[in-house]
């Protein structure tokens, strides 16, 4: 499958999973569903890579991505914002995402497929909430909980259709991107939760820098011997490589630096 | 006091609602010590139960088994619960039940998780029913729900809106869950489709009656009986049943107007709180509560007479008749 070819897939995910939540108030005042690229890619990957991938399986990534979704706009509820229209609407196109994955998968008789993704959700409002506690954390339970957040729907989905070969390099890609987002806020001094408490653990912003750089050459490393373990084909590791993961070798380069 | 009433109403329940509340209390319980202590405070903050009571009556009318109806009791006032939590930051409360909120005491971040694991534990309880037909209903009415909720807020602080806006949004805001508490009672314990059809539409006009109440005891009950500000509808810019019907007034018309979307304090609220309740708007929407009452009874009229419709009556007439 050409470059282009998987681009346009994953574009006609996105469109399918805006058609399946349309609301017109909705649509007015909220950004309207969202879901990185990078979780799209890896829902289709089986697809991608030529594995066996029937409607009923089409129509269960969908509503993973819709679950994605949901999440993500709860994500986007701030703190100290006024009361306004678009944060109440945001708060409600999370649930009412909520609700349509469900009809969903209950159209498509996949009972069992709500079960598994709402014990995914379970563990993934689990480990965003661990982020609030005021218990000091080691960074290796914080690393676990960021792991849980960004990789345990697409793990559910994979487990559930016997995709399991993925789950590293996803597991590898989707951490890599996290922690390069990470780093990119770290150097606007935009802090997320898990960067005030890395910092706190690491106890220098220079050294939390560091951590984050050394993951991401160390996950770029594990992401290539993924993708031969899992044999992807060229374009498709062309694609994931330069589209999904560019890696930019920063700890080499901060260590030139000084 | 009237809480102890309306459980005194279910006292033939007892058991069955004390089993209920451990099975609540066990399916929030979560190995994050945070999301345990705000699940436990919403749950513990009270509440009348009244979605497990429904699915309990409603399985008397079929082969009632404990053990099933719970597991369809339990889902429902969880999606309540989340809906609360969530609702809550919508509104920006900060008590509720005289309690500070999940967002008050700890913050939104932690209020929209809470709610999504909440519902996540229901989802994931009520899926160990295999009926299709349970699975339809209840998507479809948390679907209904929020846009319900979407229209809320699409009509917050028109005061110009019409009648049938107000019951479209309580119908789904309140109503369908309530109905479909009853349906769901009455598909688990297998009752025919008549019976369930007849406490369906039960459960939608006593729906109806108790939000139509519920707006009207934001005006008439203190802040102390409420556990919040009276006139939070009105602050909040929720147009309700009592105001819709003491708006046809034009010097009351002019003074809500004037009011609306405003920082009020807390005299200028008292001042609005007490010319609803002054005016002809609260003796209209009690007439239109009762209307949705004498719906609910004859439905049970049509239901096989026993324990449970004497239950059902019971609270139906307690619902129109409640102080808070």
């Amino acid at each position: 499958m050409k470059g282009h070819q998987i681009q346009s897939k994953i574009i006609s995910m996105e469109i399918e999973v805006l058609n399946a939540v349309r609301q017109r108030t909705l649509d007015q005042f909220t950004e309207g569903p969202s879901v990185k690229e990078s979780r799209l890619f890896f829902l289709l990957l089986p697809f991608f890579s030529g594995k066996t991938w029937s409607p009923d399986i089409e129509a269960s990534a969908k509503t993973v991505s819709i679950v994605y979704a949901a999440l993500h706009a709860h994500d986007q509820v701030k703190e100290d914002a006024p009361i306004i229209k678009e944060q109440q609407l945001t708060v409600l196109a999370g649930d009412l995402y909520s609700g349509i994955y469900y009809q969903m998968l209950v159209n498509s008789n996949n009972i069992a497929m709500v079960q598994r993704l709402a014990s995914a959700i379970i563990k993934v409002s689990e480990s965003k909430t661990s982020f609030f506690e005021e218990e000091f954390r080691t960074v290796e339970e914080m690393e676990q909980a960021i792991t849980v957040i960004e990789t345990e729907l697409l793990m559910s989905f994979y487990t559930f259709y016997g995709y399991t070969e993925y789950e590293m390099l996803a597991k590898q890609a989707l951490l890599y991107i996290r922690y390069a987002e990470e780093l990119n806020r770290l150097q606007a001094n935009n802090y997320s939760h898990f960067l005030r408490e890395l910092n706190t653990s690491l106890v220098h912003e220079n050294y939390t820098k560091y951590w984050l750089t050394e993951k991401l050459d160390s996950l770029h490393e594990q992401i290539l011997a993924s993708i031969a373990d899992c044999a992807l084909d060229y374009e498709l590791t062309q694609f994931l490589l330069h589209q999904i993961t560019p890696h930019q070798h920063r700890a080499e380069q901060l260590t030139r630096e000084g | 006091m009237e809480k102890m009433k309306l459980k005194l109403l279910y006292s033939d329940l007892k058991p069955e609602l004390e089993m209920i509340e451990k099975e609540l209390e066990q399916a929030v319980d979560s190995k994050s010590l945070l999301l345990n202590d705000a699940s436990l405070h919403l749950l513990q903050a009270g509440g009348k139960r009244i979605r497990p009571v429904f699915v309990l009556l409603a399985g008397k009318f079929g082969n009632y088994n404990v053990d099933v109806m719970k597991q369809v009791a339990v889902p429902l006032e969880l999606i309540h619960m989340a809906s609360l939590v969530h609702d809550d930051v919508i509104d920006d409360s900060e008590i509720r039940r005289g309690q500070p909120t999940v967002k008050a005491q700890w913050n939104n971040s932690v209020a929209m998780y809470t709610g999504d694991f909440i519902l996540a534990r229901a989802l994931e309880h009520i899926t160990e029913i295999e009926s299709p037909r349970v699975h339809e209903i209840l998507s479809k009415t948390l679907i209904e729900v929020c846009r319900g909720e979407i229209i809320q807020i699409q009509d917050k602080y028109r005061l110009d809106q019409n009648l049938r806006d107000y019951f479209r949004r309580i119908k789904r805001k309140t109503a369908l869950l309530i109905s479909s508490s009853c349906e769901l009672g009455a598909l688990v314990s297998g009752t025919d489709e008549k019976t369930a059809a007849h406490l369906r539409r039960f459960g939608y006009f006593i729906g109806m009656s108790f939000q139509i109440i519920d707006d009207i005891l934001d005006f008439t009950s203190t802040d102390e009986e409420l556990g919040k500000p009276a006139g939070s509808d009105f602050i909040q810019g929720n147009i309700t049943l009592p105001i819709l019907c003491a708006r046809k007034d034009p010097e009351l018309y002019a003074m809500l107007k004037a009011n609306l979307n405003k920082d009020l304090s807390n005299e200028e609220r008292f001042k609005v709180v007490e010319a609803i309740r002054n005016s002809s708007g609260i003796e209209e929407a009690k007439a239109m509560s009762e209307r949705y009452l004498q719906k609910a009874l004859r439905e049970l009229s049509f239901l096989p007479k026993g324990q449970g419709v004497k239950t059902m009556r019971k609270i139906a007439f307690f619902i129109g008749k409640r102080k808070f």
